[in-house]
């Protein structure tokens, strides 16, 4: 019995004195010390090596888009790295190209700052900031559609195209411990700097989605970074066909919004789609740009109305009435700006280019 | 066995709030790996191939999402299927993201439901990974069998297009 205990105790002292070995060997051997990453030739920054590129960036305020918390999977935060990244590790080999991986392409959650670095990233991508804000109000648009109002704290404004989107992250809450980023367009003007309107859908077992819609209160602060997105506005004189559902209504009201502030002519008919009386939500809204805009249409069409919905407006899937439509007009000068489900995306952008409307003339927002 | 730091991490993406709110083992405390071997051992007794069952699951997401949210009827089946907005990742750690789609299937002369999202249809073909009891997108085998089987009339070939 003696003996048994000893060689426990021994096995145990080993055991102990090996974990504290591997510690001693993590904080002196995996210490890569002060590193420097040069960003597009240009920008210097000083910062403690071992940390991923992309986390490495975060905290000089680069924000690179991520949809996958950096777990490698969604392959977002591709950049060049041209100096000392090394080869590319097995974890990022399945999502590059071989012309990326020539072209020194590596994702940047993947590649571990040890050296210094000189990476290169696209312009557009340092007008992403990271924001504290209020929520100011909370409003219920549908039983599962919340419009959000943030006032902006720190930084006090933002500079958006209309059309573009943030990531709101959650607030630890009940069950969950660890904060998530997701993206939701813009629908405020980007006339009022101050402020920004976001309409959220809940999402069945969506992390940020029921934090939004079970416990987020107006006073809460809470982070987002942004803007994002390349879904805006395009010069033209033909006129604008929208289409969306749900929570897609976000961006049309923020180009809406825009192209009331240029006083524009152009003629905008916009279809909406919902199933119900119940899920259609901004007719006041919708009003209002009626009366502002020089040649506004909002169609909204129920798939599948309720009798009690009494409904006399056009129905069927929203591919039906805008079909329909633009057989009725001249499309060669036609914008469509859509934004929805990939599925009703496709379904519209085969409607759009059966009736004349040239892909270039397309604009869209996935969701994606 | 004590799991590698590489399966400790993968194991983390299973719980609340890394991937999913509840995350996918539900209130089921075993290690995935049992999970997954239990699951099959069900399918391998009723001599049905995991394959066959993401085909079907995949087959009525296609059928619903031409619905663009309205029920769709196939087969005696009714379909609808909900794309949200942004993507997931596999928490097995596997490359590549998937669109958030929720589909729910009802059998029209029984009146059973099942829910499942698209990853489910990847977790189950590449995996064979059916959820932990009681999360949210937890299909039992067994029953799955069931309500696409033992249904009259319906054949159980393969649909054509397998990719999710």
């Amino acid at each position: 019995m003696t003996q048994i205990l000893i060689t426990m105790g021994v096995l145990g002292g080993i055991n102990g004195l090996l974990a504290l070995l591997l510690v001693i060997a993590e904080k002196f051997i995996a210490n890569y010390g002060s590193c420097r990453i040069t960003v597009n030739g240009e920008k210097i920054f000083e910062i403690q090596g071992g940390s991923s590129l992309l986390n490495s960036l975060k905290t000089q305020k680069i924000f690179l888009p991520s949809a996958c918390g950096g777990r490698g999977t969604c392959a977002y935060c591709k950049c060049r790295v041209l100096d000392n990244g090394g080869t590319v590790l097995p974890t990022e080999a399945p999502l590059l190209t071989q012309d990326e991986i020539k072209n020194h392409v590596r994702l940047a959650c993947q590649l571990k700052v040890k050296k210094d670095l000189a990476v290169e990233i696209p312009e557009e991508l340092f007008n992403i900031q990271e924001f504290t804000a209020v929520v100011e109000k909370l409003e219920d648009l549908t039983s599962d559609i919340k419009l959000v109002r943030l006032q902006l704290k720190h930084p006090e404004t933002i500079q958006f195209k209309p059309g573009q989107y943030v990531q709101l992250q959650n607030n630890p809450y009940e069950g969950v411990k660890e904060t998530a980023s997701r993206a939701y367009s813009i629908a405020s003007p980007d006339s009022d700097s101050r402020v920004l309107e976001l309409i959220i859908r809940l999402v069945p077992e969506g992390i940020v989605t029921t934090w939004v819609h079970q416990y987020l209160k107006a006073g809460d602060e809470v982070r987002f970074t942004g803007p994002m997105g390349d879904f805006a506005l395009h010069e033209g004189e033909g006129e604008i066909v929208m289409v969306a559902g749900g929570s897609g209504m976000a961006p049309m009201v923020s180009l809406l919004n825009q192209l009331e502030k240029q006083k524009s002519k152009r003629k905008i008919t916009y279809f909406f789609g919902a199933v119900k009386r119940s899920e259609l939500f901004y007719e006041e809204v919708m009003k209002r740009f009626g009366e502002r805009l020089v040649d506004f249409t909002f169609v909204p069409a129920l798939s599948q109305p309720d009798p009690d919905d009494h409904w006399s407006g056009k129905t069927g899937l929203i591919t039906r009435p805008l079909d329909e439509y633009l057989q009725t007009i001249d499309t060669s000068k036609v914008q469509g700006y859509l934004c929805g489900s990939p599925g009703m995306i496709r379904a519209c952008i085969g409607v759009f280019s059966q009736r004349g409307v040239e892909n270039d003339r397309i604009y869209y927002d996935p969701f994606s | 066995m004590k799991p590698t730091p590489e399966e400790e991490r993968l194991m983390n993406n299973f719980l609340p709030g890394k991937i999913s709110k509840d995350g996918f083992l539900g209130s089921d405390s075993r290690h995935i790996h049992d999970i997954i071997e239990e699951d099959m051992r069900i399918l391998e007794a009723l001599d049905v191939d995991r394959t066959y069952l993401a085909d079907r699951l995949h087959f009525f997401i296609r059928r619903g999402r031409e619905g663009l949210e309205m029920p769709v009827e196939e087969e005696g089946y009714r379909i609808e299927v909900h794309w949200q907005r942004g993507m997931l990742p596999c928490p097995f750690g596997e490359p590549g993201l998937h669109p958030k789609l929720m589909a729910f299937v009802t059998h029209s002369a029984s009146g059973k439901t099942i829910r499942y999202s698209q990853l489910s249809v990847h977790l189950i073909r590449r995996h064979g990974f059916f959820g932990g009891k009681g999360s949210f997108f937890r299909l039992q085998p067994r029953e799955l069998v069931h309500f696409f089987c033992d249904r009259a009339g319906l054949a159980c070939a393969k649909d054509p297009e397998t990719a999710d």
